[in-house]
């Protein structure tokens, strides 16, 4: 049998890995901070979500609030136990930085991260109450159903796996956010906040799909990290999320 | 982070001139750390020549066996299953980590699925676990398994096989697809390659029907395969591969020990290779590696930078460096030169680092 394939040219070629044995270095540095952007995002909205469960308006919203904090976290488990595998440690993972902080609400710091995680930067904005919460969550949640489609698909079998199993739940936590949005707009009193909000939160969310970078996307590409521009990506979440919005008397971008 | 246990050689025999099937049994109360899910595979380490290497090998056993067995096929040149085939004996201790690896899905009693297996050379450990396991497990599901080897003489467990057609009458059907050696049907001649696997699927298998497919050989067959039940309609997820690369990393040279530079100023020069580039830096030796990468607009790869994630592990091949915190590499990388480089600041004047080994 023909076994004279380099892993390089199996990825190329559309291979599957499957355990941390034979990934080639670029392929786990780049792989990791995939996995590390998403589980320091995750962590970090989770945390500031958890701030809000005291501000939601009754019990049911309690509820979707709690659960959203618990499934985050839980998501964020999934993927780490995968850095695990590598040899990353887990338990003091958790804990090596505090996923609360947050920069003042008029910081502007475009796609840049913060020093000291890899979390996406919308997650560095502070949410302002209630109605700002949900309208971040129907954007956002909206934003990682897009990217979890494609990170479905990322060449890493056991990471691909986690990721699938993860997307409908996320895709629930922006289904909640739309009805909790469905109830806000009913209020008269509230639409202007919830106009400034979208207007806050949209160049925010739509920054979380980087900029075009076109080596750097051939690279992740040939590796099977990726196979959607951050562009395409960014256009079929805007379309989406205006498509949501629309009926609910909101717009944007 | 997983940890090592010793196992102790209780059965060593071959199945092919050239593959052992080795029985281990957990030694000091370590048996439930070793209870392992169907496909599932050890990493062993062995010191050679001070040397230590690492390798993975899938366990072949069904979980109904009740033992814990792992196929090695000899692999010209390698040191790990050159000696498992020639020196292993009963009695032996080997050093594992627990189970791991994701090539597998649940499995349900009342189940009536059609799972299709494919199988090149020594591929097969993972996937004879997968279907003694799913056989056993779930009465009312049929296996497929295209197993394709060079010649007779280099099936693994062809014997044990037939014995389980025999056992599960009608639910598993095995089809040899032989490189050299002809066949009765040419169809089962030559590679299992994308062409092959759309005349079986036209005449032998049914994709429409498959449940989920397992795919464990050689890069080019896995590709081959991949391809064609896409082409016929499979969903990528119920596609399960698991791949061992014929070139797991070979032996690594040691760092070349630079120490002749008596460190003077507070200054270093560095050179950092990253994607095939290398770059030369001067940077004070109170900055890590990763801040000089980074300050030199080097797509240098990190997380964390608390010496916890990993990322951004890169090997120094001259110089020295002080690693002030690792909570992430084991002592054999760190014997190899890995460092952690956001954790990593230099000792002597002249340090040469690689994020690409």
């Amino acid at each position: 049998m023909a076994e004279d394939m380099s892993i390089e040219r199996y990825l190329e070629a559309g291979g599957i890995l499957s355990n941390p044995a034979n990934v080639p270095p670029r392929y786990r540095a780049e792989l990791m901070k995939l996995m590390a952007t998403f589980v320091d995002s995750e962590l970090a909205g989770a945390a500031g979500f958890a701030d809000i469960i005291n501000a939601a308006p009754g019990l049911k919203e309690r509820i979707a609030a709690a659960r959203i904090v618990l499934e985050k976290t839980d998501h964020a488990e999934r993927v780490l136990k995968v850095m695990g595998e590598f040899g990353a440690d887990t338990a003091r993972y958790a804990s090596h930085h505090p996923w609360t902080a947050r920069l003042p609400r008029d910081a502007d710091i475009g796609t840049t991260r913060s020093e000291h995680d890899m979390r996406l930067a919308v997650f560095n904005y502070p949410l302002e109450g209630w109605s700002d919460a949900v309208v971040m969550n129907l954007l956002m949640g909206r934003a990682v159903g897009v990217q979890l489609a494609e990170l479905a698909m990322v060449s890493y079998q056991p990471l691909a796996e986690a990721f699938r199993a993860i997307a409908p739940r996320e895709a629930r936590h922006a289904e909640l956010a739309e009805e909790g949005l469905a109830q806000l707009v009913a209020e008269p009193a509230g639409r202007d906040a919830l106009r400034a909000s979208v207007d806050y939160w949209w160049p925010r969310v739509a920054a979380s799909f980087g900029a075009a970078d076109a080596a750097k996307f051939a690279a992740l590409k040939a590796m099977g990290l990726r196979r959607t521009t951050g562009e395409e990506l960014r256009t079929r979440w805007a379309a989406e999320a205006r498509a949501v919005l629309k009926p609910l008397g909101l717009t944007a971008g | 982070m997983a940890r090592f246990h010793e196992l102790t050689v209780t059965d060593v025999h071959k199945t092919i001139r050239d593959a052992v099937v080795v029985t281990l049994k957990p030694a000091n109360g370590a048996a439930q750390d070793f209870d392992f899910i169907q496909g599932q595979y050890l990493t062993f380490r062995r010191d050679f020549d001070g040397e230590e290497l690492r390798r993975s090998y899938s366990i072949c056993a069904g979980k109904d066996e009740g033992i814990l067995q792992v196929g090695i096929k000899r692999v010209e040149g390698g040191a790990f299953s050159t000696w498992a085939n020639e020196e292993l004996k009963v009695g032996d201790t080997l050093e594992a980590m627990p189970p791991m690896g994701s090539f597998h899905t649940e499995l349900n009693p009342q189940a009536e699925k059609q799972y299709l297996g494919f199988a090149g050379g020594s591929g097969i450990t993972p996937v004879l676990s997968i279907l003694k396991t799913t056989l056993a497990r779930e009465p009312k599901s049929n296996f497929t398994l295209v197993y394709a080897n060079k010649g007779v003489n280099t099936i693994m467990f062809r014997e044990e096989l037939e014995d389980l057609k025999n056992l599960y009458m009608g639910r598993l059907n095995v089809i040899h697809v032989l490189e050299t050696d002809a066949q009765e049907i040419d169809l089962f001649t030559g590679l299992v390659t994308e062409a092959k696997c759309a005349e079986l699927f036209r005449h032998w298998i049914d994709i429409g029907n498959v449940d989920t497919a397992f795919i464990c050989g050689p890069e080019p067959m896995m590709l081959g395969i991949a391809k064609a039940l896409r082409d016929h309609g499979l969903d990528d997820a119920l596609i399960k591969f698991e791949l061992f690369a014929s070139a797991q990393p070979g032996r690594l040279k040691r760092k070349a020990a630079s120490r002749d530079a008596a460190s003077s100023a507070n200054q270093a020069t560095a050179s950092i290779t990253l994607d095939g580039a290398t770059q030369s830096v001067t940077m004070p030796k109170d900055m890590s590696i990763l801040d000089a990468a980074l300050q030199n607009a080097m797509d240098a790869p990190y997380a964390c930078k608390a010496g916890v994630c990993s990322t951004c592990r890169c090997r120094v091949l001259e110089g020295e460096v002080e690693m002030v915190a690792n909570h992430a590499l084991e002592d054999y990388e760190v014997e190899k030169g890995y460092v952690l480089s956001c954790q990593s600041f230099p000792v002597t004047d002249r340090v040469v680092v690689d994020y690409d080994q």
